[in-house]
This record gives structure tokens, sequence and C-alpha cells, in this order.
């Protein structure tokens, strides 16, 4: 019992320590910024790109994937940089030589990122109710709420994953930017998947997001959980391959770097 | 001015070599637009190839305003963080020469973006794209880095004076590609809005690329975009960052280590 005790501590503890320290500088006015305005802009300007492209009746399509997609922007930014700024802040070797258990700590600095990129969704569907007219009364809210639950976690799977990878190089944003791009393009967030090659559609399913936006689109249009269900085990399958391959990375660097003596080298 | 043109020149060469080899400059120029183009071909272009070439410019834009935006943000800041800003502007040289020969290196990378973009759309895509007038074409690049520099002296110094205030540089992002008419017209957007486009340079180069890449731009309208571009604002915009130079100096340096650390964090 204490021995779980414990393990929650450390990983409710560890996750709002990790965020509270690595996340210092964001305040409230960088906040709105990111959170608040930049995610409306991005809805904005791919809703009216996608209208402009295929018709003011296709807006809804456009603004859902985009309100989905924005759990990137903690998925992928905030678990990255919270993986990464272990060694960018020299508290690696801290934890490292910590007793404390390692999937714990690992998938507590996802944590509070998972609910802040609820919060940025929900944000996002709420700019997409209120300026671009989409309508949620046909939408089942639990279920919706479900997916994008589920959706957040995978991405933040990649997002661990991508956060090991910033642990052996020093370009962590051009990973984020890059990683962060290939999912606005390739998740079927702006383009609908049947538009790509067939490579390209079975690429765009082992990514996070992608299976997510489309139970997101159909539930909003009426569709049941039961309908979606099969979307969101893959979706959260999806997830936990990137969580477990990055904890194995995880693990791996672990070892080699105190092997090495290459803990805080880059 | 010889002098100013020499530090113009010195800085100019200086930054290009540090920009081309970084990342970030390297996912501004050629992953972003490139991406973003591709997405716009998904969207755009399956409906009409004759868009092609409106796809280029209109992603060679994005990535222009993407990299000018960031350094813009970072011009005067970057040297803070180095410990270099207390030496350029004590030095005798005019901190507006500085920002100029890193604005003109930024420009002339960030053009490479428009030169990729096109080499995607008619290599790998294989679209026919022709500048149907190209001497207009080349004249309004020319008119356009004017227009840009002017712009990038505007926001270095707002941005230094609060460091808070750049994480609002990725709130701005997509706001000048909805405004600026890069890849959908202006049309598209509510009535009120359109004059804070004609405010704004960057909508007025891409009206001119746009027409003269497709040939329908008349010689008013080239002229009414080159003179909208080099406004005299521009002056104002060098006014505001001697403002900077002057309120950053001596006495509030002195008073609250401006220069070096910002008010954010004090």
């Amino acid at each position: 019992m204490k021995r779980l005790t414990n393990s929650v501590r450390i990983f409710l503890g560890g996750a709002v320590l990790s965020y509270k320290a690595l996340f210092r500088w964001f305040r409230l006015e960088p906040y709105l910024a990111t959170k608040i305005v930049a995610p409306l802009n991005q809805i904005l300007f791919f809703t009216l790109l996608g209208s402009f492209a295929t018709g003011p009746d296709t807006a809804s399509f456009y603004a859902i994937g985009n309100a989905i997609q924005l759990t990137a922007m903690s998925g992928i930014y905030g678990v990255t940089m919270s993986v990464g700024g272990e060694r960018s802040e020299g508290t690696l070797i801290d934890l490292f030589g910590s007793p404390a258990n390692r999937l714990l700590t690992f998938l507590g600095r996802a944590l509070v990122h998972i609910v802040d990129g609820m919060l940025g969704v929900i944000i996002g569907l709420a700019w997409a109710g209120l300026l671009l007219g989409v309508d949620y009364s046909q939408a089942d809210l639990l279920a919706l709420a479900f997916t994008i639950f589920i959706t957040t976690v995978s991405t933040s799977g990649l997002g661990l994953l991508m956060g090991c990878l910033s642990l052996v190089t020093v370009n962590v944003m051009f990973i984020n930017n890059t990683i962060y791009f290939l999912l606005l393009v390739f998740s079927g967030a702006n383009v609908p998947l049947a538009n790509f090659p067939v490579w390209v559609q079975q690429a765009a399913h082992l990514l996070p997001l992608t299976r997510g936006i489309q139970a997101a689109r159909l539930i909003i249009s009426g569709s049941s959980f039961a309908q979606v269900a099969p979307l969101l085990a893959g979706e959260a399958l999806i997830g936990l391959l990137y969580v477990f391959v990055g904890y194995m990375l995880f693990g791996w660097f672990e070892i080699t770097a105190k092997r090495r003596g290459t803990l805080e080298a880059y | 001015m010889i002098a100013n043109l020499r530090v113009v020149r010195t800085t100019f060469e200086l930054d290009v070599k540090q920009q081309a080899v970084g990342l970030f400059m390297i996912f501004g120029v050629l992953i972003q637009p490139l991406l973003i183009a591709i997405m716009a071909i998904y969207m755009l272009v399956a409906r009409d190839p004759s868009r092609g070439i409106y796809i280029v410019v209109g992603s060679g834009m994005t990535g222009l305003w993407t990299s000018l935006l960031f350094r813009g943000t970072f011009n005067i800041n970057a040297e803070r963080f180095m410990g270099t800003l207390e030496g350029i502007v004590a030095s005798p040289s005019s901190l507006a020469a500085v920002v100029i020969g890193k604005t003109l290196a930024s420009v002339t990378l960030s053009l490479l973006s428009m030169i990729f973009s096109y080499g995607l759309a008619s290599l790998i895509f294989r679209f026919p794209l022709n500048v149907a007038q190209p001497v207009p074409f080349l004249l309004s690049l020319l008119v356009m880095v004017f227009a840009f520099i002017s712009f990038e002296l505007l926001i270095s110094p707002l941005m230094a004076v609060n460091l808070s205030r750049s994480g609002w540089a990725n709130a701005l992002e997509y706001p000048m590609y909805i405004l600026g008419g890069f890849l959908f017209p202006i049309l598209l957007l509510p009535g009120w809005s359109n004059p804070l486009s004609y405010l704004l340079a960057p909508y007025w180069a891409a009206r001119v690329l746009h027409a003269t890449s497709s040939g329908v731009a008349t010689p008013g309208d080239i002229l009414l975009s080159w003179g909208d571009d080099a406004h005299p604002g521009r002056r104002v915009h060098c006014g505001i960052l001697q403002t900077f130079r002057d309120r950053a100096t001596p006495r509030p340096c002195a008073r609250y280590s401006e220069l070096d650390v910002g008010r954010v964090l004090r």
C-alpha cells in the first residue's frame, strides 16, 4: 500500500513540479497569446482556405479538424519540452540518480499537458462554434469529451517519443515544429485523406490524431459512441505504441548515457 | 552614410552565414512553406490546376512572413541573450543599420522559400507554372524587400522592449496570412477587416505578386501596390527603433539593467 502511495505521489508530484519548473516563463500574457489567440488564428486561416477551396458549406470540416489538431500544441511542444527540459536545465542527473519508478516519472511528464491539451481543444471547438457556426446540437458531448481525451493522450504519446529524441539533440524546436506541421498536413485536419496517394493514407494512419479527428467529426455530425469506438480504439493503440517506443528509448538513453558518461553531453 | 552602409553590408554578410546553417531558418524557409504548399496543392489545385502559380507565390509569402516575424522578434532579443546588445548600442554605428543588415539577410534567405515552392509544384507535382508578367514580377519582388525591411524595423524594437511580447509572435503568424491575402483573396473576409489589410505592406506585396504572376496586373495596379509597399511609414519605423535605442541607453539601463534582461524578468 505504501509503495502504491509513493508511486502515485511521484507520478502526480513529479508531473506538477516538472511543469512548474520548466514552464516558469509561462505567464498569463504568453499563455493567452499561445493558447487562446494563436489557436483561433490557425482555425480561422485553414477554415477560410478550405472554404475558398471547396465552398463555404465545408467550413465545419476544417474548423473541427483544426480544433482537434490543437491538442498537438500541448501534446507535442509541451511534452517534448518537459522531457527534453530535464537535460537542458541540468536536472537529468538528479532524475536518473533517484530510485523513483522510471515509467511513472516518464509518464508524469505528460500529465499536465494532457489536461492543458484537452482545454486547448475545448477552447478551439468553442471558437469554431461561436465564430464559424459549427453546430453541436447533434453531438453526444460525453462521447466527444472521451474522444478529445483519447486523442490528447495518443498525441502526448508521440510527444513523449519526441521528448526522448530531444535528449540526444539540441534541436528540439526544429523537431517539434516539423512534427506539428506534418500532423497539420497528414492527419486529415485540412486535407481529406482520400485526396492523398494510397501510401500517404497508410502512413497517415500510423499518426496520432488521424482517427481522433475522424471520430470527432462523426460524433459532431450525430454518430453514436458505438459507431466511433473502433476509431477510438485504434487511436488509443497508436498512442500506446508511441508511449512504449518512447519509454524503451528513455530506458536505452539512461543506460547508454550512464555507461558512456554522456548524460549531459550532446 | 558610407559608414552606415558598411555596417549594413557587414551585418548582412555575417547574418546570412549564421542563418543559412540555422535549423530555424531551414524550417521557416524550406520545410514550413513546402508543407503549406503541399496542403494548399491538395486543397486548391485539385479543383483548378491553374491555381498552381497562385500557391507558389502564396506559400512563398507565408515562408517569408514567418521567417521575418520570428527573426524580427528575436533580432534584438538574440543579441540581448548573447550579451552583445550592450556593445551594439554603445557603438557609434546606428542600431537601425544593424537591424537593416539583419533584415536584409532574412529577406534574402526567405526569398528562397518561393523558389523551393516553385520547384515543388513544377518538378514533383508537374504543374504548368508561368509567370505571366516576369519583369513587373521581379521588380515587385525588389519593392517587397524594402516593404518587409520596413516592417521588420517596426517589429524588432517593439518585441525587444518587453520580452513577454515575444510570445505574441506565435499569435501574429496566421493573421498576416489571412489579412495579407497570401493564399485566398481578402474578399472572403468581412468588409470591416479590409481597411486593416490595406494598412499592411505584405498585403500590397502579395496582391501585386499574385497579379503579375497570373497576368492580370495593370500598370495602375502595379504602381499603386509599389507605392503602398514603399510608403514613407518606414521612416516612422526607423523612428521607433531610434526611440528604443535612446530609451534603453544610459539612464534606464543603469537604473533597471533593461538592456540586458528586459522588463519581464525584473
